[in-house]
């Protein structure tokens, strides 16, 4: 927990931001799909903490890119360089690294997308983007200068594939024969359970982020709870929190109805 | 420095301070951030015989001034409780006082709780606290606590069960809190805690869909606190047993004015969600603001509301 000053925090396009925070404690030893807990306002009317994706953490800033879409993030947006917020992380279990002979493939729904970035430290890879059309694409350019090659579904085919986030991937491996891929997941609900059925149909491997409405963000309301597989009684599942137990989950956790 | 101990007769904490129940998970999750033991006690989430689910999500709303929950009382049992790494045996190690929140479906359940914990941990407990008012639960919970017969029966079963402090945590849905306080008072509790969360639903209008899973829940945060002190105030004038008082405080002003109305110690909830080091700064201001009036003690202050 320490306070954290924006450095900037700039309108990427339509109701997504960008924001850059000094913030040296956060940054230390951040790993690509954990989170901050942000207290973006001291005095409004809406007290909780806010959880976003690191999308980027190097040189003791923390990047978070975010979407304008309630109470907490329309005050972040306002909020101009020089303000200060209290920022609690790195939280939660993030991504684990590739290992040396796969392919890392990030299959992202949205801005999800941000969640992923930093995977890019790791080498070269595969970035599956899926939106609802060209105006909700973003960090695009970043992850093709990072080196993973991008290629995307938009929901209306105005970029890409018309289609489904989920329809990149057979194309993707019937050009890798031999080549072990490892799926990195982070976008809306339904699209993280389509996935990870496809995966388990197809023996692929690889780690999801998976959560809900959060609170504390430090695993003690049990308020983001999702459902997991049961190691003590298969088949069943029970619930894990997203804060502490995840928000990153292998594939053989996660639980699909 | 003023004299904060605290004194409830069967135990004594070194400052008014608590952590609410549901707010602070085992303890062992803030251990992380600061020496849990500094506070005057630990009040653990709720524990029944065997584990529970809880209930499906979202489980939680922020509102305007605090936040929904209907949680829904997750936890692992009393089994695991008291056995495993995460729960009581790394709490022992901090060394923080420890008051174990417990609710059952039936009062024979509350009470096999409380007898297998006095029985397994009584050196490592300060007190019970008997969780009659959790507003998310079907059976069990707020069920008994808004029915004076099933209070008495819960009540009287746990006291009938063990020897250890008691406390009852009361729900403010009810016409009189002050009833349900004398009804604790009277089967034998040797405190009152309140209060719980206040029932209450939102609604996201663009899916007309209720905000949380289980539809209604319970607000708490800074919205409740009027309505918290002003309880605090009605049971203090109806029984003698000495008050938790709780609902909103998330500063040390906050907790004073539940001292003055009456409460002899205090618990903070939400905010531990917002800011985890919340319960440090309200030890703090008590100090200060008793040095600051010129009172020797914290008892001092219970009660010492003018009108």
């Amino acid at each position: 927990m320490s306070e954290a000053k924006i450095i900037s925090n700039t309108r990427m396009h339509g109701d997504y931001f960008r924001a850059v925070f000094d913030a040296p404690e956060a940054a230390a030893g951040a790993r690509p799909g954990q989170f901050v807990h942000v207290r973006i306002d001291r005095r409004g009317d809406h007290i909780l903490r806010r959880p976003f994706s690191i999308h980027n953490a190097e040189n003791g800033r923390i990047t978070l890119i975010y979407k304008v879409v309630g109470a907490g993030t329309a005050n972040l947006s306002h909020l101009p360089a020089g303000s200060v917020c209290d920022m609690l992380g790195p939280c939660g279990r993030g991504f684990s690294a590739p290992a040396p002979d796969v392919l890392p493939v990030a299959v992202c729904g949205g801005y999800g997308a941000a969640a992923t970035y930093m995977l890019t430290r790791f080498g070269g890879g595969v970035l599956l983007l899926g939106a609802r059309s060209r105006a909700d694409l973003l960090l695009t350019d970043e992850y093709a200068a990072a080196g993973f090659e991008v290629r995307i579904a938009t929901d209306d085919g105005s970029a890409g594939i018309r289609g489904r986030v989920t329809d990149l991937i057979a194309p993707l491996t019937a050009e890798h024969p031999g080549r072990k891929l490892f799926f990195y997941a982070c976008g809306p609900h339904p699209m993280l359970m389509a996935l990870a059925k496809l995966m388990r149909t197809n023996g692929w491997d690889g780690e999801l982020s998976v959560d809900q409405i959060m609170c504390c963000g430090v695993g003690a309301c049990f308020g983001c709870v999702v459902k997991v597989n049961d190691p003590a009684r298969p088949g069943e599942w029970m619930y894990a929190r997203s804060c502490t137990d995840g928000p990153v989950f292998r594939l053989a956790d996660v639980y699909t109805e | 420095m003023a004299n904060l101990q605290v004194d409830f007769g069967k135990f004594q904490l070194p400052n008014p301070v608590m952590t609410a129940s549901g707010t602070f998970g085992y303890g062992m999750e803030y251990a992380n951030f600061y020496d849990i033991s500094r506070l005057g006690a630990v009040v653990v989430k709720g524990i029944r015989m065997v584990p529970s689910d809880g209930n499906p999500t979202p489980r939680v709303a922020e509102v305007t001034g605090g936040m929904l929950n209907a949680i829904g009382l997750q936890g692992p049992g009393v089994e695991k409780f008291l056995h495993d790494e995460h729960y009581l045996p790394g709490l022992r190690r901090t060394g923080a006082r420890v008051i174990v929140n417990i609710w059952g479906k039936t009062p024979e359940e509350y009470a096999e709780v409380a007898a297998k914990l006095e029985a397994e941990a009584a050196a490592d407990l300060t007190a019970l606290e008997i969780n009659i008012s959790c507003p998310n639960v079907k059976a069990g919970g707020a069920a008994f606590g808004t029915d004076p017969k099933l209070a008495e029966q819960v009540i009287s079963a746990v006291r009938n069960a063990t020897k250890l402090p008691l406390i009852t945590k009361l729900s403010p849905n009810v016409t009189s809190i002050a009833e349900f306080a004398r009804i604790a008072e009277s089967c034998g509790s040797d405190a009152v805690s309140l209060i719980n969360t206040l029932a209450a639903m939102a609604i996201d209008i663009e899916t007309r869909r209720p905000k949380l899973a289980n539809v209604t829940g319970g607000l708490s945060g800074p919205a409740v606190k009027p309505v918290a002190v002003k309880m605090v105030r009605d049971v203090y004038r109806a029984v003698k047993i000495p008050i938790i008082g709780m609902g909103g405080i998330v500063c040390g002003a906050d907790a004073v004015e539940f001292l003055l109305a009456g409460a002899s110690a205090v618990a903070v909830g939400t905010a531990n969600f917002v800011d985890p080091a919340a319960p440090l700064e309200v030890i703090d201001f008590i100090d200060a603001y008793l040095d600051r009036h010129g009172f020797a003690s914290v008892k001092d202050l219970v009660g010492a509301l003018e009108c």
